[in-house]
């Protein structure tokens, strides 16, 4: 169980201080997919890197079953918005870079990559180098990598955020088979409601100023997706427009408070 | 009319084309080079040189004390290959100036990369070495030559301390604005994949900032070659740089020019080497 007991955290802004993250409870379990969803500046990323161990709180604590988190470490996963794949290494061994680190043998290391970039679906590609891929293969390589350390929880900001609609939604599927064969806790943050509503089977939605939870749904669109309906089916499906429409409703009432206030 | 009428209508080709579809192929214009190759230029531009050269030479504009003509340079070189200068043959020469370059180039490599990295990793050793540094580095090294001959004397030390000095600046800047670049996703990926400090450097600091090494490594050689002369004014009886320098005593022009083309091929052949380097070491550098 990962377990988050009153975030908070305040950043040093230029002239005063930012409330980034305001007593955020929550709890991810076993099998669980948690998605994050808001606006930009809504403290979804500084939830993130808190989890990853990239920055600590000014308040609360986070732990992964029992233990606290002190810094980043190889039994949380991240998968970035950005490319940080080591443009200098292969496909295969920056998908083994954690494995490397934790000391593994170049044949083990080599075994692992294969079985993941199979999984990924990029067999093929374990030769080839970060710059002759596409956005998307690219995305595939850092999921894979951060799954070959086998960690207890894979933790992604806006992965998908920079890709075209088409390569998203092949993405999302690939996501989906990932977390269905493989059974991992994920944490997911996007600012598509949609994709939020695709992916998660639990959904928090954030509010900025300060970044907080203002709202909490469990559904069951990703169990279909997994079981073989297509992103057609989900979307088509009787719940989930107006869902939809309401998740869109409370961030366009929360920002119009938040320019009413200001 | 109905909606497929329109449609059927719109994917028609509207007139006979006049023009037969086909290349030639367009690109965007873009600002600055294209990427295309400067090659070809630059050769002309050689060979218009040098034939501007043997114009002048051979209609006699300028005494041949100031411009040989290329013929005699040539013959020149010949003599000098064969007989030697100053009592010691043309390898002797080229030899030492190599071993000194080759040597203080060596040094400023191993002492200013490892000093470059811990200088953009750690806030006392850049508070500390950015001092002397930064003092010393946009001197000229003419300036703190006699500095070098009283304290180390006329010998092989003096020259190559001289060399060092002056080519240990631009890999150690060099070297610490490969740090900086480093991008910040890239060291908490490589965090979160459980990299201890040690394997953070050795496996994502290094190879990241090996682009700017590089291209340091270049700009060092090239000081290093200008620095030479310099450094051979020291008391030398060997080297290219005392060779031009003990010509241009006796006025032998053609002598100077003959040292003169020596170090730009040197000079020319290091670069491609670093170039090579670069080719070999950071295929990945400047994609994606």
């Amino acid at each position: 169980m990962l377990k988050i007991e009153n975030a908070t955290v305040w950043f040093e802004g230029r002239d005063r201080l930012v409330h980034a993250l305001d007593r955020v409870n929550l709890d991810i379990a076993e099998g669980d997919f948690v998605v994050a969803l808001g606006t930009s500046g809504c403290g979804k990323s500084t939830l993130l890197n808190a989890i990853a161990g990239f920055l600590p709180l000014s308040h609360g604590r986070i732990t992964l079953d029992g233990r606290a988190i002190a810094g980043p470490g190889a039994d949380r996963g991240v998968v970035f918005q950005k490319d940080t794949l080591m443009p200098w290494l292969d496909v295969a061994d920056n998908v083994a870079l954690g494995l490397r680190f934790a000391g593994l043998g170049a044949r083990a290391r080599r075994d692992r990559a294969r079985e993941l970039l199979a999984l990924v679906g990029l067999a093929d590609f374990a030769a080839s180098f970060p710059y002759e891929l596409s956005g998307g293969m690219r995305q595939r390589v850092g999921i894979a990598r951060a799954l070959a350390t086998e960690p207890d929880i894979l933790l992604m900001d806006e992965p998908f955020g920079a890709l075209d609609s088409m390569t998203r939604e092949q993405m999302q599927e690939l996501l989906v088979k990932v977390w269905h064969r493989t059974g991992k806790r994920i944490f997911f943050i996007t600012h598509s409601i949609e994709e939020a509503l695709v992916l998660g089977t639990r959904i928090i939605v954030m509010s900025p100023r300060p970044g907080r939870i203002v709202a909490r749904y469990e559904t069951d669109f990703v169990r279909r997706f997994a079981a073989g309906a297509t992103l057609k089916d989900i979307r088509l499906s009787d719940r989930f427009g107006p869902l939809r429409e309401e998740i869109r409703d409370i961030l366009h009432a929360d920002r119009d408070e938040k320019e009413a206030a200001a | 009319m109905t909606v497929l009428d329109k449609m059927t209508a719109l994917d028609a080709p509207s007139a006979p084309a006049a023009e037969p579809a086909g290349p030639p192929p367009v690109r965007v214009k873009t600002f600055g080079l294209e990427g295309r190759s400067t090659a070809p230029i630059s050769l002309v531009t050689a060979a218009v040189l040098l034939g501007l050269w043997w114009l002048a030479a051979d209609l006699r504009l300028v005494s041949s004390l100031f411009l040989p003509h290329p013929a005699e340079v040539f013959h020149q070189f010949l003599v000098v290959a064969r007989d030697g200068y100053a009592g010691a043959p043309l390898a002797d020469h080229i030899g030492a100036s190599l071993f000194r370059i080759g040597l203080a180039a060596a040094l400023a490599i191993v002492t200013g990369i490892p000093l470059g990295l811990l200088m953009g990793l750690n806030r006392w050793a850049k508070g500390i070495l950015d001092t002397p540094i930064e003092f010393y580095w946009p001197l000229p090294p003419l300036s703190y030559l006699p500095l070098m001959i009283i304290w180390l004397g006329i010998g092989e030390t003096s020259k190559v301390t001289l060399l060092f000095l002056a080519m240990f600046a631009p890999i150690c800047l060099a070297a610490q604005a490969g740090v900086r670049s480093l991008p910040v996703e890239r060291t908490q990926a490589a965090r979160a994949l459980g990299a201890t400090r040690v394997q953070l450097f050795r496996h994502i600091v290094l190879p990241s900032a090996l682009p700017e090494i590089l291209t340091g490594i270049r700009i060092a050689l090239g000081v290093g070659w200008g620095t030479l002369v310099a450094a051979e004014l020291i008391a030398s009886t060997r080297g290219i740089g005392f060779l031009i320098m003990s010509a241009a005593q006796f006025l032998a022009t053609d002598v100077v020019f003959v040292g003169i083309a020596i170090i730009s091929v040197c000079a020319f052949a290091f670069a491609y080497a670093v170039r090579l380097a670069e080719r070999v070491l950071v295929p990945w550098r400047g994609k994606g």
